[in-house]
């Protein structure tokens, strides 16, 4: 199921992609790709949430810090919250934490936010494999082999 | 507008704010000033909860040393307290002499819910730094000592100051309710500047004479934040390195005047330390170093308070380790508070960053490549 054109050097690595989803929007999307039986890379694993806003900064730092290549965060776009704004502060979150992550040194690219509704079904697909094409190519995340976090 | 406080010609800057103080007491403006008092023997200051007028003596807000955070003090001296009855509406009854860097902290703290401003009165000043408390000790300190040093660094922040105070360009407390203004005046004259109406109404009350804004201020302060802007630096900091030898003490967190929650999701139940959390990381990663999650403790504080950080760098003056904390969570905190525009301790009108959001904000922030959709 790996996109064929992920080098030689790379390709025995399998990124390990954490998703924290939103119920309403991109979970149902998730949802909607495998009862599309759409193919998308396995590399994900799932978390659902209520909603992005819910989400704080430290399990995504966590995710990355215990063996996490990638971070996916998805949500609904801006204006179809379940819950009104919870993607906005969301999006706030998610800024100042590339932009901690930026300033200390580590690899803010490993975390992606995207909004996905519950019909984008084939946009998830996508997404998870270009996502996955994108931590192949960084590699490894590092601190998966550093002892001192 | 700049008010006289007292008739020129009369005593040192000291004297001066204490005359003032004192004068507030008198007239029974307030019931008690929170202000910084010298040790006797010298070797630092602490907010003093002031009184009786006498007491005055020897309190000196200008002494170059800062052991607490000040704004800490204000919330446990202005939690809410059930009202007394006929005690509503009443006129401010604390006054809190205390630095820029703590005014930005009690402004965060009030939007917070954490300081009530209703009896309080922010009297800030201007802040030529501070020397850590072993520095401050090993000098001659005393009245003669702060007025020099003052003298001193109006001209050129000396080398020997805090590492925040020499980076620090919001040095005029422009948040406060007034501020004590000597940058840019006369060699030991002393101006009140009223920011707001509830400090106009105190000056008011207190008869306080108009006076013209000295000529040299607004150059004075140009310079010195010149100075201290070219000492800025946009440079990534390597934190894993730097925190080679945090011991996860929390002393960072307990002299921040952000960190205000009672119960830290870092000290939880849900993020503690089993003994089967720590072989079950071991196990996976073959080592794993103790104390446990140093990085996650300061990456997570960072993303909290941020947005907040006003930069006071007591942190690192906690930090028994020597980490440089104040330098890395001050660019940390400039660049996210940079993304909302948002300069904390402004003013209390400004909605947290966190707690708001603008609909039409952060293109960048959703990871879609051009072409993707």
């Amino acid at each position: 199921m790996r996109a064929p054109e992920v080098s030689q050097a790379s390709a025995a690595f399998e990124p390990k992609i954490i998703a924290f989803l939103c119920n309403w929007c991109t979970y149902a999307g998730a949802d909607l790709a495998g009862t599309s039986r759409i193919q998308y890379p396995t590399n994900i694993r799932v978390i659902r949430l209520m909603c992005s806003g819910s989400l704080d900064s430290t399990y995504v730092l966590r995710a990355l810090m215990e063996g996490a290549d990638g971070v996916l965060i998805g949500g609904c776009h801006p204006g179809d919250c379940h819950y009104m704004s919870g993607n906005f502060k969301a999006r706030r979150r998610v800024a100042v934490l590339k932009s901690v992550l930026k300033d200390t040194g580590f690899e803010p690219e490993r975390v992606w936010l995207r909004w996905i509704s519950a019909s984008e079904g084939a946009y998830f697909a996508d997404t998870v494999k270009e996502l996955v094409e994108h931590i192949s190519k960084l590699g490894p995340n590092p601190l998966q082999s550093e002892w001192a976090v | 507008m700049m008010m006289k406080i007292c008739d020129a010609g009369k005593g040192s800057l000291p004297d001066r704010v204490r005359e003032f103080l004192a004068r507030l007491l008198r007239e029974k403006t307030v019931q008690a000033v929170l202000v910084a008092k010298r040790h006797p023997k010298g070797k630092s200051a602490a907010p003093v909860l002031i009184s009786d007028p006498e007491k005055l003596a020897g309190a000196d807000p200008l002494a170059p040393v800062q052991i607490i955070n000040a704004a800490r003090i204000l919330v446990e001296l202005t939690k809410e307290q059930p009202a007394a009855a006929g005690d509503k509406g009443q006129a401010p009854r604390i006054a809190a002499v205390i630095r820029p860097c703590e005014i930005r902290a009690a402004i965060e703290l009030i939007k917070l819910k954490q300081v009530q401003p209703a009896n309080l009165v922010l009297v800030g000043f201007d802040c030529a730094g501070t020397f850590d408390l072993k520095r401050y000790g090993e000098q001659k300190t005393g009245e003669e000592f702060t007025l020099s040093f003052l003298r001193a660094s109006a001209d050129k922040d000396r080398e020997d100051i805090r590492p925040a105070c020499r980076l620090c360009t919001h040095f005029t407390a422009s948040g406060a309710d007034e501020n004590l203004c000597w940058m840019g005046a006369e060699d030991g004259e002393l101006l009140i500047e009223p920011l707001t109406e509830k400090g106009q109404k105190l000056l008011k009350s207190l008869n306080a004479k108009e006076a013209e804004r000295p000529k040299g201020r607004d150059e004075a302060i140009k310079k010195k934040r010149a100075e201290r802007e070219a000492r800025l630096s946009d440079s990534p900091e390597n934190l894993m390195e730097l925190l080679e030898p945090c011991l996860r003490c929390y002393n960072c967190r307990e002299a921040c005047p952000i960190c205000y929650c009672k119960e830290c999701l870092l000290k939880s139940e849900k993020m503690g330390h089993t003994p089967e959390r720590h072989l079950g990381r071991a196990a996976k990663k073959g080592q794993i170093k103790l104390p446990a999650d140093t990085v996650l403790f300061h990456l997570t504080k960072m993303n909290h308070m941020g947005t907040s950080c006003v930069a006071c760098g007591l942190c690192e003056q906690a930090c028994p380790m020597g980490i440089p904390l104040g330098r890395i969570y001050s660019l940390v905190g400039r660049h996210a508070q940079a993304l909302f525009n948002y300069v904390p301790g402004r003013s209390a009108a400004d909605e947290l960053p966190v707690a708001t959001f603008r609909e039409d904000e952060l293109p960048d922030v959703e990871d879609v490549k051009k072409g993707s959709k």
